[in-house]
C-alpha cells in the first residue's frame, strides 16, 4: 500500500536532516518533530517491521548507560536501531528511525533498542508497543520538570496495567518504587538486584524519595541501605517486600582506578565480572543488560566479554589524556547520582576537582539539590580544587558549610578559563576529577577539545 | 518531610551555630513519635510529595496543641511548601477534597492546575525587614537585608485570612498564589513559605534573625557574633540581580 503521508514525513524528516549535517548542527530532534506534525503515526507504522520487537529502557539514573551495553551485548546477533545519539524523547524516536529508514520506509533493522525519558514513557509504550521494558530507579531529578516522582510512578502504573501479557518486564528489586511495578502486570517480570549486604564504598547520608509501603502506606524496614531508597526491605505490616531477584551481583569490589568487579550470578550459575566503569550505580546498569540480553538469549560468555571490554557512553564516565594530564569526566545531575558519584570518588586519597553547576533548562533550574548532596564526605581529601558553571557561587557556598575551604580565585564562571588554568596546574601524576551537570558537561568537551584537538575521545 | 534539598536549612542553623561556638541537638521527629515540644527552640518543617503529606497531615493533629503551645511561647518555626500548608487551616485538594491542618497560620491553600515553578524574589515585610536589621551582626554595612531569594515549585495556591500577615511582598515569581503579590505567613515566630534553595544559606540575615530569635526565648535578648558572610552576600547579590532582570 502506498502511504504518501509516511513517505513525505520521512523525505521532510531527511531534508531537516541533511540541512542540520550541513550546518554542522547538533540538533538530533528536529526530524523527528517536524516528521512527526506530518505523520503522527511515524513511530508506529516503521517500528512495525522489526522482526523481534522493541525493548525500552527508562529510568531517573543509568538509562543512556544501560541501553549502550546493552546495545553493545545485542549487536553480536542483532541488528539494532538505537537513539544512540541520546535525545530519549518522541521526536527523538522518530529522529532514529527516519535516519536509518529508506526513502520508502524500510528499516534494515530486526531489534529496536530505545532509551526513554521517564516523563514520555506512557507515550513511547503507545507508540512502540515494546516486547520489553526495563525499568531501573525513580529518584527525585529536575523536580522543576517534572514534579513528584509519585507522579510519573502513577503514569507508569497506568501505562503498565495496559500492557499484554507478552510484554516482559525487567526490573530493579532493590528500588521498592520499581519492584512494586510488578503487581499490576499482567506479563512476566525479570528481577535484577545487588545481593551482598556490604559493600566497599564509605556509607553515605542519603535522602530517601521512598519511606513508606506503596501498598499500605506503612513504613518500610531495611535490612540494607545500598544507594538512597535502593536496598533490602520489607513492609512493616503487609506482605510487600523484595524479592528475590533473577540476576544479581555478590561480592562487588570497586578499585581505585575506578574499575569494578562482582560475581554475577542467576539461580544456577556464576560468573565474575571485571570492567571499566566506577561505581555502585553501574552495577544497576551492567545487571539490567544482563537481563535484557539473557532474556533475547545471547550466550554469557559473549555477555562477559562485551561488558568486560565496555567503555562508558559521552561524558557520564569519559577519562581523556590532555598534553600528558589525566582528566576523568563523571556526570552529576541528581542527589541520589551526585551522592554516589562523590561516594565513588572518595575512595581516592587525593582529589584534584573541577566542579561545574549549569542551571539551564538540561540541568534544572533549581539548583537545591546540592543542598542534598554529601559533598562532606571529600572534605579532607581535597588538594586542589575549582569551581565553575552558572551558579559557581552558590556551589561556593554549598562547599563552606561542608568544611571545604575556598579562596575567591577558585571560583570562575568560565569554564574554559577554568579548565586552562586547571590544566597548566597540574602535576603531570595527578588525575583531575571534572563532576560537570549536563550542560557543562558539553561545554567541558568543547573546551577540551579546544586545548587539545588530538585528546582522545570517545565520541558518541 | 524533606524532599527538596531544604537540608540545607538544617545544615545552615548547624554550622552559623557552630561557627559561633553555639551547641546545636538536632532531633528528627518521625510519625507516631510522640513530641515533647518544649524541649525544642527550633522546628523545621519542610515539604513532601502529595502522599507524604497526607500521611504527615494526620500524624501533625496528633502533635498540634503541643506545638501551637511551644510556638506561643516563642519558639522558632520555619517551614517550607508542604510543610507551611499543612500549618493553615485546610489544604482543599483539585478534587475537591479536604485535608485538615492544624490552623497555625489563619490561612488555607487550594490546589491548582497551574505549577509555579521559577525563582522567586520578595522583599521582606517593612517590620520584619527592621527586627532583622537589628539582629543581622554585618561585618559590611553595604549588603541590602531587604530581600529573600530563592526557588519556588507549587500547584498550591496559597490565601491569606484576616488574622495572617505575609513575610513579604513578591518582586518576582508567583508567592503565595500568583494573585495578591504576597508570599508566606508569619505568626509570632513562626513563618511558612514557598522559598526552596535552599532558602537560609542563601539568606543568611534571615538566617541569623532565625538563630537569634531561637537564642533569644532562653537567654533574653543576645548579640549574635559577625561571620564572615561575603561569599553569600556575593552569591545572594548575584542571585538577585539576574532575577530582578529576567524580563
Amino acid at each position: 500500500m502506498i502511504d504518501i503521508k509516511l513517505y513525505f514525513a520521512i523525505l521532510i524528516g531527511k531534508i531537516i536532516s541533511y540541512t542540520i549535517k550541513i550546518f554542522r548542527g547538533g540538533a538530533t530532534s528536529a526530524p523527528g518533530l517536524y516528521a512527526l506534525k506530518i505523520d503522527p503515526l511515524l513511530i508506529k507504522k516503521l517500528s512495525k517491521q522489526f522482526k523481534y520487537g522493541s525493548i525500552l529502557i527508562s529510568g531517573t539514573n543509568g538509562k543512556t548507560t544501560t541501553s549502550r551495553i546493552t546495545a553493545d551485548i545485542l549487536s553480536s546477533k542483532y541488528k539494532i536501531i538505537h537513539n544512540r545519539q541520546g535525545s530519549n524523547l518522541i521526536r527523538g524516536i522518530a529522529s532514529t528511525l527516519i535516519q536509518q529508514s529508506s526513502f520508502w520506509g524500510k528499516i534494515n533493522s530486526n531489534l529496536g533498542l530505545w532509551e526513554i525519558d521517564e516523563a514520555v514513557l506512557p507515550e513511547a509504550v503507545y507508540n512502540l508497543r515494546p516486547k520489553f521494558i526495563a525499568l531501573m530507579n525513580l529518584f527525585r531529578d529536575q523536580l522543576d520538570r517534572y514534579g513528584e516522582i509519585d507522579h510519573i510512578r502513577e503514569k507508569w502504573i497506568k501505562t503498565i496495567k495496559s500492557l499484554k501479557e507478552d510484554t516482559q518486564l525487567v526490573l530493579n528489586v532493590d528500588d521498592p518504587g520499581i519492584s512494586i511495578l510488578a503487581q499490576y502486570h499482567k506479563g512476566k517480570n525479570i528481577y535484577f538486584g545487588i545481593n551482598s549486604k556490604k559493600i566497599n564504598l564509605p556509607k553515605i547520608l542519603q535522602v530517601v524519595d521512598v519511606k513508606h509501603c506503596l501498598m499500605c502506606g506503612s513504613s518500610l524496614i531495611y535490612s540494607t541501605f545500598l544507594s538512597a531508597h535502593m536496598g533490602h526491605y520489607k513492609c512493616s505490616k503487609c506482605n510487600f517486600k523484595r524479592k528475590n531477584p533473577d540476576f544479581f551481583a555478590e561480592n562487588p569490589v570497586f578499585k581505585t582506578d575506578f574499575s569494578t568487579s562482582f560475581d554475577l550470578c542467576n539461580q544456577s550459575d556464576h560468573f565474575q565480572l571485571n570492567y571499566s566503569l566506577p561505581g555502585l550505580y553501574n552495577i544497576y546498569n551492567v545487571l539490567g543488560s544482563i537481563a535484557i540480553a539473557n532474556i533475547l538469549k545471547i550466550n554469557s560468555q559473549t555477555i562477559i566479554t562485551k561488558i568486560n571490554n565496555f567503555t562508558a557512553a559521552f561524558g557520564r564516565f569519559q577519562k581523556v589524556r590532555i598534553k600528558d594530564k589525566k582528566i576523568i569526566i563523571f556526570l552529576i545531575k541528581n542527589p541520589a547520582g551526585a551522592n554516589e558519584v562523590i561516594r565513588t570518588i572518595s575512595i581516592k586519597k587525593t582529589i584534584n576537582l573541577l566542579i561545574i553547576l549549569n542551571d539551564k533548562i538540561a540541568d534544572g533550574k533549581d539548583i537545591s539539590w546540592i543542598w542534598d548532596t554529601n559533598w562532606e564526605m571529600l572534605s579532607t581529601k581535597i588538594k586542589n580544587i575549582y569551581l565553575g558553571g552558572t551558579r559557581a557561587l552558590d556551589l561556593a557556598v554549598r562547599l563552606k558549610y561542608s568544611n571545604i575551604n575556598l579562596s575567591n580565585k577558585d571560583i570562575y564562571k568560565d569554564i574554559n578559563y577554568s579548565i586552562n588554568n586547571l590544566i597548566s596546574s597540574l602535576n603531570n601524576k595527578d588525575t583531575l576529577l571534572i563532576l560537570p551537570t549536563y550542560t557543562a558537561m558539553l561545554e567541558v568537551q568543547k573546551a577540551l577539545f579546544n586545548v587539545d584537538t588530538k585528546a582522545k575521545w570517545h565520541n558518541q | 518531610m524533606n524532599t527538596y534539598g531544604d537540608n540545607g536549612n538544617i545544615i545552615t542553623i548547624v554550622k552559623r551555630c557552630q561557627w559561633r561556638g553555639i551547641d546545636v541537638k538536632i532531633s528528627n521527629v518521625s510519625i507516631g513519635q510522640p513530641l515533647s515540644a518544649s524541649d525544642f527552640d527550633f522546628f523545621f518543617f519542610g515539604g513532601g510529595q502529595d502522599k507524604t503529606q497526607i500521611i504527615v497531615g494526620k500524624d501533625l493533629i496528633q502533635k498540634a496543641k503541643k506545638l501551637i503551645a511551644a510556638i506561643n511561647n516563642k519558639a522558632v518555626l520555619l517551614s517550607i511548601c508542604g510543610g507551611y500548608q499543612l500549618l493553615q487551616n485546610y489544604f482543599k485538594t483539585k478534587e475537591g477534597e479536604i485535608i485538615n491542618g492544624i490552623s497555625l497560620f489563619d490561612a488555607y491553600t487550594a490546589g491548582s492546575k497551574e505549577r509555579m515553578i521559577q525563582d522567586l524574589l520578595i522583599e521582606i515585610d517593612p517590620e520584619l525587614q527592621n527586627e532583622i536589621k537589628n539582629v543581622y551582626p554585618a561585618i559590611e554595612q553595604s549588603n541590602c537585608l531587604t530581600n529573600l531569594i530563592g526557588f519556588e515549585n507549587h500547584s498550591g495556591k496559597t490565601y491569606l485570612g484576616k488574622n495572617s500577615k505575609a513575610l513579604g511582598r513578591v518582586i518576582k515569581g508567583a508567592g503565595n498564589n500568583n494573585e495578591d503579590h504576597t508570599e508566606g505567613a508569619v505568626y509570632k515566630n513562626a513563618f511558612g513559605c514557598y522559598l526552596h534553595g535552599s532558602l537560609l544559606p542563601k539568606n543568611s540575615h534571615f538566617a541569623d534573625y532565625l538563630i537569634s530569635k531561637a537564642l533569644e526565648r532562653r537567654y533574653g535578648p543576645i548579640k549574635l557574633k559577625p561571620l564572615d558572610d561575603s561569599l553569600e552576600w556575593k552569591a545572594h547579590n548575584w542571585m538577585v540581580d539576574r532575577v530582578r532582570n529576567q524580563g
